[in-house]
């Protein structure tokens, strides 16, 4: 009971490693981040625009 | 990129964008509410139609008469050029209903027959054309000829803190439209790389707006000019869009512009370069 109990737990644990890494990696824009960092003169403007000509 | 200028403007607002492309009347509206930014440049000029439907029966302006007609908003240039050509023909704006849309969506609206036709800019009245269901029935320069449309408006305090960086921006613009200007080859290379990298569009639909015909849409001149945002403004007095005039500089900042006003193309033709 006690070695299956830690196999579900241990399993639990990979699937929230695993979901949260696939989250960093696919939905945090780190660029975006990364440029609110960076001191003022520094920081890229952001541009926003819709797809038209 | 967003999908339709209201979130654009609500962007700028919260300062999540510093700057953006706005549709001139929602430009001049917002500063006129005192949202702090200012146009700078142009983003093109022309390149926007009022479609309808290919199989329907509308031929002529008149002929709109109680049709549903999207616009991307109530404070758009697409808007007023309707009103305009409209008023051209003896007819009031109740004449056409018009109903606001997200730009991406007016196509497929129109192919469903959700709508009777729309006012937008490209490449959407070429995705009609392309798709078969749809037929310009007059590009804005008809009825209005230094049509202009989108504007690139910069927060105040970015134009105050960081002009620099205003410049490199408008610079980028100025530069990209005289590179565009120059031919055939330059409008096919921006079709494909625009469509594939930036629009998520197809390069053939991003040609057909930039080619057929090549005036279609126009990357000059670019500059701010005073009569052209005066006739905005009269039409936006017109029909109740601005509740008082203001004065060119209260809305424009010029600056940039004029800074811009002596670049050159960009040197880019990687067409030319040879592979072997």
């Amino acid at each position: 009971m006690k070695t299956q109990t830690k196999r579900v737990v241990l399993a639990v644990a990979a699937w929230l490693v695993v979901v949260s890494g696939l989250h960093l990696w696919l939905n945090v824009d780190w660029s975006s981040m990364r440029n609110e960092l960076r001191t003022e003169s520094e920081r890229k403007l952001n541009v926003a625009y819709i797809p038209v000509t | 990129m967003f999908q339709g200028f209201p979130e654009i403007k609500e962007a700028l607002i919260s300062n999540r964008m510093q700057a953006g492309f706005l549709v001139a009347p929602m430009a001049m509206a917002l500063r006129s509410q005192g949202v702090p930014i200012k146009i700078v440049y142009l983003g093109h000029r022309y390149g926007s139609a009022v479609v309808v439907r290919e199989d329907g029966p509308v031929r002529s302006v008149p002929d709109l008469v109680g049709k549903t007609m999207a616009v991307p908003s109530r404070f758009s240039d697409e808007r007023l050029i309707m009103l305009k050509a409209l008023k051209q023909h003896g007819l009031p704006p109740t004449a056409v209903k018009l109903v606001e849309m997200s730009p991406p969506d007016v196509a497929g609206a129109l192919a469903a027959g959700a709508i009777d036709g729309f006012s937008m800019g490209e490449p959407y009245p070429s995705q009609a054309e392309l798709g078969g269901f749809g037929r310009v029935l007059f590009p804005a320069r008809e009825y209005w000829p230094d049509y202009m449309s989108c504007v690139l408006v910069v927060r105040d305090d970015v134009i105050e803190r960081r002009p620099q960086a205003v410049q490199v921006l408008v610079d980028g613009i100025a530069r990209s439209g005289l590179w565009l200007e120059q031919g055939r080859e330059e409008r096919e290379y921006a079709a494909e790389f625009v469509g594939r990298y930036y629009y998520s569009q197809p390069p053939a639909l991003l040609r057909h707006a930039l080619l057929e015909p090549i005036d279609r849409v126009m990357y000059t001149p670019l500059s701010p000019r005073r009569e052209d945002f005066e006739l905005v403004q009269d039409l936006m007095m017109e029909h109740g869009l601005l509740e008082r005039r203001m004065a060119f500089e209260e809305y424009v900042d010029i600056r940039f512009a004029e800074k811009a006003e002596h670049l050159t193309a960009w040197k880019y033709a990687p067409w030319l370069v040879d592979n072997d």
